[in-house]
């Protein structure tokens, strides 16, 4: 705990004041009202007390007046787990909603880091970070997997577009682009990969995708293992200096952009010397560039936007997801609360690879299935995996008449490709 | 007025008040010397969001929030609350304020209008803390999270806010002992803050500017609500 704990953690731990407002801020608290263990405070105090019996002056002389309390038994190391696992999403929901700034999520993240080291964590966790390790990816895909699913999208894209020139270049050095992903994408749904790259061509972008590194996701995010998180995020930063690329472009993922653009350079202690920005933000340019024509006619159904917590929350990407909806959708409503105040998907903080919490998760899912049933929307979109993944499960759950698209598919569908000239 | 009080009264409200103050002075110092040794992360990545802030306006919206309760989405979800915390905090600011004042200028505080409204400030006080330690003990969420020093504290300050109310008339000819337990109530409160939960007036400015930082960098804060169609 001395190692892992900075100064934000240290201040955070001392200044809550135990008022309570951030109770009502957490969707678990909402969708299970009179349940304590699911206060923010609550929460935060099992990892208070640890650190108030270890680092706390007060703590340590008198531990009862403090409520400081170390672990002991493999019980308590169970329930902690628990807590900082199945109970929280890191969403920074109640974070934001601190009056004294106290930032529970940064670390509940590091509470995680602690069980980590000494091998406590649900089961889902630890294979997929073993797998993210060994692999080179969080979904243990091979790299002929991916290199035959690049290809076979490649030949979809020309056989769509009817245009041999369409391509999706591997390993391409000096490109402007290096385009990144999440491993979902290659294993369940390699349309947007097909999306991304149509926009990219049409769009006249020198753009690549790398044979290594080309994993954006990072497990050490939800571990909450620094080390882990750094040395993931350097494949990344690793591959676009070996292709010389100017920027790295990252698909809609709300945990891999988070970790890719803005915690892997801390985690690593590494001064990227690479641009990196959202496939989001890129899509905007290519609009507002007139690079790209788009008709938002194509897009008529009535469309809300969920904003990722990692993304919005953590990363202030807010308003441009809202620009590209506004040009290439005809219907475009907002929820309410949203922007970086929405609530959790329920499917954060790695939650999706948790299965053990799942019940708990979707009883949960209730703040935003009634979110999003408000809305009245029959598409609601989204820049994060995650937030697909687990949008979708509570849609069906909850037996929502709608459907789950990312940006890239409405940007792919508005999309008004040039006649080709008649050879 | 000090040449009426007795040396037990002038003990108390000066020698004690300033080797109390002493007291929290050292180990405020040695608190922020213990903080310093943990190290500040740092944001190394280029700056995201929407190009309207910086971590500097981040950091300056993120301590005006205590200020501004409709930035932040549970005082503007419970503006009452607020105004209970408003009340409370600026009764525990007047009420060090007349420690020194007593002592060293009690003319700014000798008229009646003067007294009367610092009465009702700490009558407000006591009614709002009293309210606070009975939502403490009756709201089963509020007890979970509570330790004895949470209790402990906030009757303190309820206790401190009672001989406040008796000492501001400053009349120690009448009565000696409201002036007494007040300033032997104010010396134990400054001993005792640095090492418990009302030390957060020390770390909450450090944790709010850090955090604005951070979320200014990142171009979350300041927030922007999305009221916006």
């Amino acid at each position: 705990m001395h190692e892992k704990v900075t100064r934000q953690m240290m201040l955070s731990l001392e200044a809550c004041v135990h008022c309570g407002l951030c109770t009502d801020q957490c969707h678990y608290v909402l969708a299970n009202p009179g349940d304590i263990t699911y206060a923010p405070a609550y929460k935060a105090d099992k990892i208070r007390k640890l650190f108030k019996a270890h680092l706390d002056w007060t703590g340590r002389a008198a531990p009862w007046w403090v409520g400081a309390r170390s672990v002991f038994t493999d019980g308590e190391l169970e329930e902690l787990k628990d807590t900082v696992f199945g109970k929280c999403t890191n969403c920074r929901r109640c974070s934001l909603a601190c009056p004294m700034g106290v930032d529970t999520a940064t670390f509940n993240r590091m509470a995680r880091g602690l069980l980590c080291h000494v091998g406590i964590m649900p089961e889902g966790v630890a294979v997929v970070a073993k797998d993210q390790w060994e692999v080179g990816n969080q979904m243990g895909v091979l790299p002929e997997e991916y290199l035959e699913t690049l290809q076979w999208m490649e030949e979809e894209l020309q056989s769509e577009y009817n245009d041999p020139s369409v391509k999706i270049p591997v390993d391409q050095p000096d490109c402007e682009v290096m385009y990144t992903i999440n491993p979902r994408e290659v294993k369940y749904d390699p349309r947007t990969i097909a999306e991304a790259a149509a926009i990219f061509h049409f769009a006249g972008e020198s753009w690549t995708m790398p044979s290594v590194g080309w994993d954006q996701t990072n497990f050490g995010l939800f571990n909450g293992d620094d080390e882990f998180g750094g040395a993931v995020a350097r494949r990344v930063y690793d591959a676009a200096v070996r292709l010389r690329a100017r920027k790295v472009v990252i698909s809609e993922c709300g945990h891999g952009y988070r970790s890719t653009r803005c915690e892997g350079p801390n985690w690593g202690r590494i001064d990227v010397p690479v641009e990196m920005e959202s496939a989001v933000i890129t899509m905007l340019r290519y609009i507002k560039e007139g690079r790209i024509k788009v008709d938002k006619s194509r897009n008529s159904i009535p469309v809300t936007y969920h904003d990722s917590c990692n993304i919005a929350r953590s990363c202030g990407l807010i308003e441009e997801p809202r620009e590209v909806l506004n040009a290439v959708c005809a219907d475009f409503r907002e929820m309410h609360p949203n922007r970086a105040e929405n609530y959790c998907c329920t499917g954060g903080g790695g939650a999706m690879s948790m299965s053990e919490y799942a019940p708990r998760r979707l009883k949960s899912a209730k703040i935003k299935a009634e979110q999003l049933k408000a809305t009245g929307a029959k598409i609601v979109v989204t820049s994060c995996h995650n937030c697909v993944d687990g949008l979708f499960d509570l849609i069906r759950h909850y037996k929502l008449d709608m459907q789950v698209k990312q940006l890239v598919s409405l940007v792919a569908n508005a999309m008004v490709v040039p006649e080709k000239p008649a050879a | 007025m000090i040449d009426e009080t007795s040396p037990l009264v002038e003990f108390a409200e000066d020698t004690l008040q300033i080797a109390a103050l002493s007291f929290m002075a050292l180990v405020y110092a040695l608190k922020v010397r213990w903080m310093l040794k943990f190290p500040a992360a740092r944001d190394r990545q280029a700056r995201t969001g929407h190009g309207h802030t910086n971590p500097l306006k981040g950091a300056l919206y993120s301590l005006g929030a205590i200020a501004l309760p409709w930035t932040v989405l549970s005082t503007r979800q419970h503006p009452f609350f607020w105004v209970q915390f408003a009340v409370f905090h600026t009764a525990v600011a007047v009420s060090i304020a007349m420690s020194f004042i007593i002592p060293y200028g009690p003319e700014l505080i000798a008229d009646r209008a003067t007294v009367l409204a610092l009465q009702i400030l700490f009558a407000a006080a006591i009614v709002i803390g009293t309210g606070r330690l009975i939502r403490r003990l009756a709201n089963p969420y509020m007890r979970a999270i509570s330790s004895p020093d949470d209790y402990f504290s906030l009757a303190l300050l309820v206790v401190w806010f009672a001989f406040s109310f008796l000492a501001a008339p400053n009349t120690p000819q009448q009565a000696e002992w409201p002036l007494l337990g007040y300033f032997f109530l104010t010396a134990f409160f400054l001993i005792y803050v640095p090492f418990s939960k009302i030390s957060h007036y020390l770390y909450y400015p450090f944790a709010r500017w850090y955090l604005g930082r951070t979320l200014g960098h990142r171009g979350v804060y300041p927030i922007e609500r999305g009221l916006k169609a």
